[in-house]
């Protein structure tokens, strides 16, 4: 099983105007490494990133805190002035715990890296 | 890490594994747990949720618990022909989360979690501690 890690910089989309970017993050996402996740995305909405794509296809465990974190960073987009946040997911388990936790009603969870950038291009 | 492991006079099986109550020790929680459920006898999808169950009842303990005057929490496997039953033990004052909070909210999911990966969850909580355990039925 492949250890976590998370992309130096997130890819700016050249279609966008600048404040839609793509972190991609891989391995096991728990409450060791969730002060990196957060600390990344408070940095994005800081640099004005309001549409996030967070690319979770190599992403093969997801807990709590780390789901506490994304859902965390949808109230910060909000208070930011409103924002976007996506995520990919490949592994059927991540899915299953984003439908759990019931977070898949405020994130939108897609399967493959186009359809979450395509998604978050139509919004404003 | 310290583990043990013998047999109840019912047969049962019982190991216990005593980890420095770190965020680094997940990791080697879930490796025990993996390892467990899989020489139980659970198939690989009850094996990845058991083992995320565990993950988030040692979470609780080293977020919220307290160690032992030796820094530890206390972990212990239960198998007999039916079920096995791990427990997570910490020496803190257990706070009930809020179950109805917003979808959104950054923390609290972690017992609905639990609840919704294995047939059972009981919590014993005590003056001096809380364990929690949780129960897979043998498929």
């Amino acid at each position: 099983m492949r250890s976590f890690y998370i992309g130096d910089n997130f890819e700016e989309d050249d279609s966008s105007d600048g404040d839609l970017a793509v972190l991609m993050m891989g391995g096991e996402l728990d409450y060791e490494v969730s002060p990196q996740i957060r600390a990344r995305l408070v940095g994005a909405i800081k640099d004005g990133r309001r549409r996030l794509v967070l690319d979770l296809s190599d992403v093969t465990f997801i807990d709590s805190t780390a789901i506490g974190v994304l859902a965390g960073t949808v109230v910060k987009l909000d208070e930011a002035g409103g924002g976007s946040l996506a995520v990919v997911c490949a592994h059927e388990k991540v899915v299953q715990i984003f439908e759990i936790t019931g977070l898949d009603s405020v994130i939108a969870v897609h399967s493959t890296r186009e359809e979450a950038v395509s998604a978050l291009s139509f919004v404003r | 890490m310290a583990t043990s492991e013998q047999h109840d006079a019912a047969g049962r099986a019982e190991s216990e594994l005593h980890l420095p109550a770190r965020r680094s020790e997940l990791s080697v929680a879930r490796k025990y747990a993996g390892d467990v459920g899989a020489e139980f006898g659970l198939d690989p999808d009850g094996c990845y949720d058991f083992v995320l169950a565990v993950n988030e009842a040692v979470t609780n303990a080293i977020r919220h618990g307290a160690s032992d005057e030796r820094g530890l929490i206390h972990l212990s496997i239960v198998a007999d022909e039916d079920r096995v039953t791990f427990s997570v033990r910490d020496f803190g004052s257990f706070v009930m989360p809020v179950m109805d909070g917003p979808v959104n909210s950054d923390h609290g999911r972690g017992l609905a979690m639990m609840a919704s990966l294995v047939d059972e969850v009981q919590l014993e909580i005590e003056p001096g501690g809380t364990t929690v355990r949780l129960s897979k039925v043998r498929p």
